[in-house]
């Protein structure tokens, strides 16, 4: 399933024309190309009164030559605070119209995403279009983008999931862009940086032939018609993927938190069946509130918070546990006890229940515009845009049907053997943490 | 920036970037549908092409039913529907929340202070499986000693998380403080000391006297038609008929010099908030009041926020405000995390003065950017099948009309700065201020 890491959002201003958003249309999925290079995929439901815009690219956090971590962050982020033609950025934009501007830098891909106001979508996709399209990064865009990266990145530190993402992802590749943290942890790494680099990687990894426009919630086609700029027909880049370390080790780490982490190299998003899988076994035991191991540690009262999910990427995916809170070598045996009972098959009535709930969480997960709008956008640019969750009834869905035990328990014991940890140790004691 | 010149500057940088109409006014959605079957009003929010289907079931079994010695048995009853085993195939009756799980669903309640609400979701394709198994625990709870001892379980287990929620504890305090009636500010779970007094019988007789058709209201949105026809009316008319009436225990309100609620818990760093008065959803200061709330959510989120970043940050996030129109009273809350920022005093005395400055300064210059931040923030909040769900409720009980998205969004529309103005004046006056420290902290601290 899709990450999430929000890496940067809000304010306010402006208005110009309006769009009434016609009601009555049945919800649906369309794709095509845009006016002027690049493709969308929009899932309209005129039933809800907001509009989720994204423009998803694939772009490599550390440049084409993987040498500069932080520079498609701060890309990202200096194209949507530069002034467009009418003086306002994208991000003024999108506050003025009552919406939230979200920007996901991710190793291999680059979304950008804003809710708004049904009224407000054609302004917006206007807007957004324009930002990155026909990007015009100028030096105090830049500063204001790393300034923003020098302060997310230190809060970054405090988050134990972020931070274990970033170290596991370094032991298990071994080349290219998933090596690198999206967020550098270091100030000079971002400094160093200049403002012909951030344009000139703008303008490669932004132009629309690399992108896909998502449209989700009260949007028709008519929203397609605002887009205004772009630089013509041309080809996607091919997915983005990195390079496995031939025998990747656990590491011990320090940092400003405690915690500890678990990863799997997975299947690639191709094998739909297998990733599929892979996302049961995540939902079925690290679901906040409904996990196996999660309730199974909330009834023990384990100070443990464990997350679990499968980062589906193009090739290959990453199954990743991250553990807080203290106590994670007792949790992290909970985890791998739970692996080891799932290495062979369920009860049938059992995991039919499991795929039921399952099946019922990627439906509540996938209902919002802008839940939607993400999905089908991340799916689209690592490669398999049919199998995007939140198409009813569509390839994700279907593949969740075809699993069985048997089908599961063969995955588990093929992926989910001997994991990469990172031990990661506060420089500073905390509180209450950590005893084994 | 002194806070006058901030508030000035806040107001004029939006004049020369105005929306040429306002924002909200030329969208409309589909109007919920409400109708009537056999006394029990039905509110229809119906998109076939929807995963999912959501149900609210509304009932006049909530915090006022209680008397104070009854602290928790509203939640008590509830939870034991929950808990009740519901038999489905071959195997073993097992409770209904983990039936309606196993069947591809969830449910829940909120106790509110005059109703309890259930809330079941289901695949499209389970949703009537599930609405029969939820609609058999109804009508025939298990009082038995075990599935009783498992509710209340259940319920010490939320309480215990809930303590440790410090923007949970201050709300209860401050729903205490300004409820007229005692036993409707009750906690809504009750207490871990108030459930062990309770009894099957004091469960049975509780449900046996307010789990009646009268008042009932049934709400759902998302694919209908793939519920069996009569579904969403059986759910409720399965219930004996009959109104019921609240429980009245008058207090007086308190008398205080202070209106500063103090109280300590196990967490890490303080939570500081203020409670105002909030006008209701059929008020006419309902609008402005949503106008008002972003534009104080957004003034608070500024100040706080490190200069010259654009992403949330833990600061901008250690601050917010809240109208809180779905619940009665309605409310306009204020909060600080003292976590996420770095003098947690400064802030929320900053936020305080902003109130007070609205209050009692005439605005200048426009609003339409506050308009607009009320507008996507109300479509924004109603984007789930239970959140939709509920505001149709919502509004179908307060105003007779269900149609809350549309109704909405043109009461802030139509919002004028000489309503922001009245409304500030009115409600924005003395609050109620609730401080959650940590334990062996105090507030000189």
């Amino acid at each position: 399933m899709t990450p999430v890491r929000t890496i940067a959002a809000a304010m306010l201003v402006l208005a110009s024309s309006l769009f009434v958003a016609p009601a009555g249309a049945a919800t649906e999925r369309t794709t095509g190309a845009l006016p002027r290079g690049g493709s969308y995929v929009m899932l309209a439901d005129p039933t809800v009164a907001s509009a989720a815009v994204g423009l998803w690219f694939r772009a490599p956090g550390a440049g084409y030559d993987n040498a500069t971590p932080g520079l498609s962050n701060l890309a990202a982020t200096a194209a949507a605070v530069a002034p467009l033609a009418s003086g306002k950025s994208l991000y003024t934009l999108v506050h003025s119209a009552g919406g939230d501007l979200t920007i996901e830098v991710y190793a291999d891909i680059v979304g950008i995403g804003a809710v708004v106001p049904a009224s407000a979508v054609r302004r917006v996709v206007a807007a957004m279009t324009a930002a990155y399209f026909a990007p015009s990064v100028d030096d105090g865009a830049v500063r204001t983008a790393r300034a923003n990266a020098a302060v997310l990145g230190v809060q970054q530190r405090y988050d134990p999931d972020a931070t274990l993402h970033d170290l596991l992802f370094k032991q298990i590749f071994a080349g290219g862009p998933a090596r690198y943290p999206p967020l550098p942890t270091s100030v000079s790494d971002l400094t160093s940086i200049t403002t012909p680099q951030v344009a000139d990687f703008a303008k490669r990894a932004f132009r629309s032939a690399n992108a896909v426009l998502t449209l989700a919630g009260n949007v028709d086609g008519s929203s397609l018609s605002a887009v205004t700029d772009g630089s013509g027909p041309g080809n996607m880049d091919a997915p983005i993927d990195s390079t496995l370390a031939p025998s990747p080790a656990s590491a011990t780490a320090s940092g400003a938190i405690d915690g500890l982490g678990l990863a799997w190299v997975g299947p690639p998003i191709g094998d739909q069946k297998a990733a599929t899988a892979l996302d049961f076994v995540a939902d079925y035991l690290f679901r906040d509130r409904t996990g196996l191991v999660t309730r199974s540690l909330d009834r023990a009262g384990s100070a443990s918070l464990v997350t679990g999910q499968f980062v589906t990427l193009h090739d290959p995916g990453v199954m990743l546990v991250t553990i807080g809170g203290g106590r994670a070598k007792q949790a992290e045996q909970s985890v791998l006890d739970a692996l080891a009972l799932l290495a062979q098959p369920m009860d049938a009535h059992a995991f039919e229940a499991a795929r039921e709930a399952f099946l019922y969480h990627v439906a509540s997960d996938t209902q919002t515009p802008q839940q939607q709008a993400d999905n089908l956008g991340w799916y689209a640019v690592e490669g398999a845009p049919d199998y995007a969750p939140g198409i009813v009834n569509g390839a994700y869905v279907q593949a969740a049907r075809s699993l069985d035990p048997e089908y599961v328990a063969q995955i588990v014991r093929r992926y989910l053997q001997k994991p990469i940890v990172v031990d990661l140790i506060a420089l500073t004691p905390q509180k209450g943490s950590s005893t084994p | 920036m002194t806070l006058a010149r901030l508030l000035s500057a806040a107001l004029v940088c939006t004049v020369g970037a105005l929306p040429l109409v306002s924002p909200g006014a030329e969208m409309s959605v589909p109007s919920p549908s409400l109708q009537n079957d056999g006394g029990i009003p039905i509110v229809s929010q119906a998109d076939a092409s929807a995963a999912l289907v959501g149900v609210v079931l509304v009932l006049h079994a909530g915090l006022d039913r209680q008397s104070l010695r009854d602290n928790g048995l509203a939640a008590l009853a509830a939870q034991t529907i929950l808990r009740t085993p519901v038999k489905q195939g071959e195997g073993p009756a097992i409770p209904l929340e983990d039936a309606v799980a196993a069947r591809g669903g969830s449910i829940r309640f909120t106790v509110d202070p005059d109703d309890v609400r259930f809330y079941v979701e289901a695949l499209a394709g389970n949703a009537s499986a599930v609405a029969a198994l939820f609609q058999s625990a109804l009508t025939a709870p298990d009082f038995s000693p075990a599935t009783v001892r498992s509710a209340r379980e259940a319920l010490g287990r939320r309480i215990a998380q809930n303590q440790q929620v410090a923007l949970q504890v201050g709300l209860d305090m401050l729903k205490a403080a300004s409820s007229t009636q005692a036993n409707a500010g009750l906690p809504e779970l009750g207490t871990t000391t108030s459930l062990a007094q309770l009894v099957p019988s004091d469960v049975r007789t509780f449900y046996a006297t307010y789990y009646r058709r009268g008042g009932a209201l049934v709400s759902a949105a998302g694919n209908l038609d793939a519920l069996a026809p009569g579904t969403l009316a059986a759910l409720a008319a399965a219930l004996p008929a009959g109104e019921t009436s609240a429980v009245h225990v008058h207090v007086p309100p308190l008398a205080g010099t202070t209106r500063e609620i103090v109280t300590h818990r196990d967490i890490s760093s303080p939570w500081l908030i203020a409670q105002y008065p909030g006008p209701s959803v059929n008020s006419r200061d309902f609008g402005p009041m949503l106008v008002l709330a972003a534009f104080v959510r957004r003034t608070l989120s500024d100040i706080a926020q490190v200069p010259g970043v654009v992403s949330p940050t833990f600061a901008s996030r250690s601050v917010g405000a809240v109208y809180d129109y779905d619940r009665a009273p309605a409310s306009l809350l204020l909060y600080v995390n003292g976590g996420l920022i770095g003098d947690p005093s400064r802030a929320f005395a900053t936020a305080l003065s902003v109130v007070n400055v609205l209050a009692a300064t005439r605005l200048q210059g426009s609003i339409e950017d506050f308009k607009a931040e009320a507008a996507g923030d109300f479509a924004g909040s109603a984007t789930t099948l239970e959140t939709r769900a509920w505001l149709a409720a919502v509004f179908a009980r307060q105003s007779a009309s269900p149609d809350f998205v549309n109704r909405g969004l043109a009461a802030i529309a139509a919002t004028t700065p000489d309503d922001v103005q009245r409304v500030a004046r009115t409600y924005l006056g003395n609050p109620t201020i609730a401080l959650v420290l940590p334990r062996g902290t105090n507030l000189q601290d």
